[in-house]
């Protein structure tokens, strides 16, 4: 038999928009994989997801497994024969297991001896005798966060399934799954075509399209929709704005798009369009619509899953729905601006931030003290620096943020500036907030980049005090996404500043917080000594360590050639800047291509291994008088030519200027290597030699720890 | 023989009698609201209780539901804190019960060839029920016009069968076919002896319990009626009396939910309270559960 196109199709309950999309490539690997482990050869894989269906078409499935080819080795000839050459139990029993006579088994010889050998092929099984449990597989392990039961079955899935196509070819698939029989008959859209059609594997698509008025393909029901909507906008003199996130989404919600357009009343544009925007969007799923020269409209787009019979009575509903929803966020604006930012600050102090880290209020001064101690590395006011911080938490309190929790910052700045703010300060309240996912735009302004920075450190600094650190994949503060923000606000917007200094200042702060917190919390205060803190804080290194460790996850994502080993010898000297770690960076991975670098690495990591080694006290300086070989006498010359050059470089952090001169080095410190006896019998040459070592390393070490890259 | 198109209800008893109606047709029991304050159709005894053990019920019923916090004075046009919900519970729920709900719209005149009627997902979970289920509310042209939700837990318990819950926003439905944007502006009767709007009804209501929800509650009062009726529920628990410890459960909800309104209740400390309703809804479910179950239960064989 050949290989047929296979299809299987799960027909379901309206399963959940955000998920579609992970559920069926799941499907589609889960499939796959098992597939692949089965030995069924196969063609593409084309998967379909609609609201109401998951399925897969595999081409070209092969109609069995291929035949395994079974070799099996059995006891020695000795051993399989007794005296009287009358076969052994052992023998009877392996021949028995294979399942053949014993003279039907060969012989294979081995340096050991020679044994019984058996030699046969396991026919593989119809693909339509493997399949259903490959596709119950797929089905099990897909990742649903909560599986439910419905009526009085005891199947579970993400929803209730209806029905179950599985066919190879035109044959049936004779299975059951989730108490249904797998059938020839898939079902359409759930109001133009309720009823059940045949389909097979190579008319799938085209069947349910004409047939049952769904498109079953995602990503061509999302071109649809984006070409439909974008039509249709253009129809009103406009661009509609399709953020990704928003067409997978309704993607996920309609089997048979058609975009509707509608209207709200104009005065709601007079609210920031952030908020008709999110209004629009985030309850209803509509598009917003801006102009020729990109303001927002009235108008908006809806993707209605009906081609309705009345598309005026879709559009007046759904304007009908619209029209409280912007009320209310009017309300809201009116309202809020009625007091401004600063005289919500104090009402911060009833808001708890954290049980031991006090109010949002006692944040926020801690955060005013960070962003004003930053705004000499970022080039910002330090006065603005400090009243940005001042206001950063005020928008918290307003009704808006309440409602569209997405939008604080955005209704920081507008606050801000509708009560007379200076404009930088307004633009930080909103960039304070930036990156807020991996990938996202970084603050554009020094102000916005001192306040970012200011809430991350104290965010870190304050929940790892708390003893919240994150473990696993709990993660509840957002702290790796804090430390990832923080490190490509510095890198990238090259920000100098002392990372371990700052740690430490956030530190105390959040530390004489956590004091004041305990003090007022205890009721009684035992008299006697109070414990002594250490001098050095703990979490400081575990908050240094946390931060740092994050770039390996930045580095593998941004800077693939930044290996986890340069990484490894940049940190290892701690580098204060992450700034100038990324420097460091650069220059490892230029020197890591240099003709000279496997030699000099090689050279390094024996250095390393000799000072670790040497029990003599290392002198600072070399003796020249000491220099007997002409190999070391020609290094030191060398060393002491460029050394000046290399420390000015290394001073002025040129690490990949200062690596390109120590390469240079290279022909000396082969010869040395080639020619000299480092660990000689004479105290006073070993001691001046592996001080001439020591120099090398020293040079080399204010990079990186060389030693530690990978050979 | 060819079906009339059914006439969409013109008033707002028309559109509870055209529900009742149809729901009776399916096969449901109609009953009359519970009769304590509580926050949503669901804290009725049938859909909270019935939902635990194997026993089938079918049930339809209007609810007045209370949510205090919700209260605006009168002055929004479609927040209340008394509004009403229309529940129907089906157990075990049947294979077509979204077929089922569609033909209550299509008997309220809404044709879904017309209007864009689509399930989108809304997980339910009721933390002081010890609730959750998994679901949709129902979009008509955007609108939501109700929640539908397969209970898989309920006071702790799996719901084996599954029930089945449909909940209708009656004011926001009603609100659409009479094609008016406050709820104040609904008309509730238009008969012989003149019209009525829900206004009439209830906008004095609104305003004056808004004032005691939010200015006049006695917070300390509300704080040692929520123990003693913690107290009371427990004790009643302990011999086996699930249906007057229920009920003791749910003035206990209410109370917290006035205390709620009233602001008098911390962030943490909300917490906790949540957990303290939790705890008598799961006793309540396992002494409802056993009371049952010691009865032998008596529904399993009443299924056609």
């Amino acid at each position: 038999m050949r290989a047929r196109d296979f299809l299987v199709e799960i027909g379901t309950e309206e399963l959940p928009p955000g998920s579609l999309a992970a559920l069926s490539a799941a499907f589609a690997e889960g499939l796959v994989s098992g597939l692949a482990g089965a030995s069924l050869t196969h063609g593409d894989i084309e998967p379909f997801a609609t609201p109401r269906r998951l399925a897969l078409v595999v081409k070209r499935l092969a109609a069995r497994q291929a035949d395994q080819k079974l070799t099996r080795k059995g006891p020695p000839v000795t051993a399989a024969f007794d005296a009287n050459g009358q076969p052994t139990r052992a023998a009877l029993a392996f021949a028995e297991s294979c399942g053949v006579q014993l003279d039907q088994l060969g012989r294979v010889e081995e340096p050991k001896g020679v044994f019984l050998h058996y030699s046969g092929v396991k026919p593989g099984l119809p693909a339509a005798e493997v399949l259903p449990g490959l596709v119950q597989q797929a089905l099990d392990r897909l990742p649903i966060a909560r599986r439910m039961r419905w009526g009085t079955g005891a199947a579970e899935f993400v929803r209730p399934v209806h029905w179950v196509v599985m066919l190879h070819g035109q044959q049936v698939i004779d299975c059951t799954l989730f108490g249904i029989r797998a059938g020839d008959r898939s079902r359409g859209h759930r109001f133009h075509a309720p009823g059940e059609f045949k389909v097979t594997p190579t008319t799938y698509e085209s069947r349910l399209e004409t047939v049952g008025k769904v498109v079953p393909s995602a990503t061509r029901r999302r071109k649809l929709i984006l070409d439909g909507v974008s039509a249709l906008a253009a129809e009103l003199g406009g661009t509609a704005l399709l953020p990704g996130d928003l067409l997978d989404e309704v993607t996920a919600l309609v089997e048979w798009p058609v975009p509707v357009a509608g209207r709200f009343e104009e005065s709601f544009l007079r609210l920031p369009e952030e908020v008709v925007i999110a209004t629009v969007r985030d309850h209803q799923r509509y598009f917003p619509v801006r102009d020729s020269e990109g303001r927002l409209t009235s108008h908006f787009i809806t993707v209605s899953n009906i081609d309705s019979r009345d598309p005026t009575q879709v559009r007046a509903g759904n304007e009908r729905v619209v029209r409280p929803r912007l009320s209310d966020a009017a309300f809201f604006w009116d309202g809020d601006l009625k007091r401004s930012l600063a005289e919500r600050r104090e009402e911060l102090a009833a808001v708890t931030y954290h049980r031991k880290l006090g109010s949002q209020l006692q944040r926020t001064h801690r955060v005013e003290a960070l962003a004003e101690q930053l705004a000499s590395a970022t080039g910002a006011d330090p006065a603005l620096a400090r009243r940005a911080a001042e206001l950063a938490k005020c928008d918290l309190l307003t009704a808006m943020v309440g409602e569209f929790p997405e939008l604080q910052g955005t209704m920081g700045r507008y606050y801000a500036a509708a009560a007379g703010e200076p404009a930088e300060v307004a633009c930080a309240l909103e960039e304070q907030y930036l990156p807020r996912f991996a990938g996202d735009r970084l603050p554009a302004t020094p102000l916005g980049c001192s306040l970012a920075l200011a809430d991350r450190l104290d965010t870190l600094v304050g929940i790892f005090a708390a003893g919240e650190k994150p473990s696993g994949t709990k993660d509840p503060y957002g702290l790796r996404r804090a430390a990832l923000g923080l490190l490509r606000i510095l890198i990238e917007l090259r920000i100098e500043v002392d990372l371990v200094a700052l740690i430490d200042t956030a530190l105390s702060a959040v530390r004489a917080d956590m004091r004041r917190g305990e003090a007022s919390a205890d009721v009684v205060v035992t008299t006697g000594t109070f414990r002594a803190l250490p001098d050095t804080d703990p979490v400081a290194a575990e908050v240094y360590d946390y931060i740092m460790e994050r770039l390996r996850g930045y580095y593998a994502e941004n800077a693939p050639a930044f290996s986890s080993d340069m990484l490894d010898a940049v940190l290892a000297r701690r580098p204060v800047s992450p700034l100038d770690l990324d420097t460091r960076l650069h220059a490892l991975s230029a020197f890591v291509a240099l003709p000279e670098a496997a030699s000099l690495t090689a050279a390094n990591k024996r250095i390393a291994n000799l000072l670790r080694k040497a029990e003599d006290d290392i002198p600072p300086r070399v003796d020249a008088s000491l220099l007997e070989d002409p190999a070391e006498r020609a290094l030191a010359i060398a060393l002491e030519g460029l050394r000046p050059e290399v420390e000015a470089l290394l001073e002025a952090r040129r690490y990949d200027a200062a690596l390109r001169r120590l390469a240079s080095l290279r022909p000396a410190v082969d010869a040395f290597f080639d020619g000299v006896m480092v660990m000689a019998e004479s105290a006073a040459l070993r001691r001046n030699r592996l001080g001439l070592l020591a120099i090398i390393e020293r040079l080399f070490v204010r990079v990186g720890d060389l030693s530690r890259l990978q050979a | 023989m060819p079906k009339q198109a059914p006439i969409p209800p013109r008033t707002f008893q028309d559109l509870v009698f055209a529900l009742k109606r149809y729901w009776a047709e399916q096969g449901c029991v109609i009953l009359e609201p519970y009769d304590l304050e509580m926050g949503a159709g669901t804290f009725h005894a049938a859909t909270f209780l019935r939902a635990v053990g194997p026993e089938p019920w079918s049930a339809a019923y209007v609810q007045p539901s209370r949510r205090p916090t919700d209260g605006r004075y009168g002055e929004n046009p479609f927040r209340l804190q008394h509004y009403f919900q229309f529940q129907v519970v089906l157990k075990p729920s049947p294979d077509d019960i979204i077929e089922r709900y569609l033909g209550s719209l299509r008997a309220l005149g809404f044709d879904p060839l017309t209007h864009d009627i689509r399930l989108v997902e809304d997980n339910w979970e009721s933390p002081t029920l010890g609730a959750w289920g998994l679901g949709w509310e129902i979009w008509l042209n955007g609108m939501e016009i109700t929640q539908f939700t397969y209970f898989q837990q309920v006071g702790g318990l799996d719901c084996r069968p599954v029930m089945g819950e449909i909940t209708y926003g009656l004011e926001r439905l009603a609100m659409y076919l009479q094609g008016v944007d406050s709820a104040y502006d609904l008309v509730w009767s238009d008969g012989p002896l003149g019209r009525v709007t829900y206004g009439d009804i209830y906008h004095q209501n609104e305003v004056e319990q808004s004032k005691y929800n939010f200015e006049q509650a006695d917070t300390a009062d509300l704080f040692r009626r929520f123990e003693s009726h913690e107290t009371e529920c427990k004790r009643l628990l302990e011999l086996g009396l699930a249906l007057p410890a229920y009920e003791q459960m749910l003035k206990g909800s209410h109370t917290f939910n006035l205390l709620d309104a009233r602001r008098a209740i911390s962030v943490t400390e909300r917490q906790r309270y949540i957990l303290r309703v939790r705890g008598l809804a799961r006793g309540v479910a396992e002494a409802y559960y056993q009371s049952r179950e010691s009865l032998g239960f008596p529904m399993v064989s009443s299924k056609p």
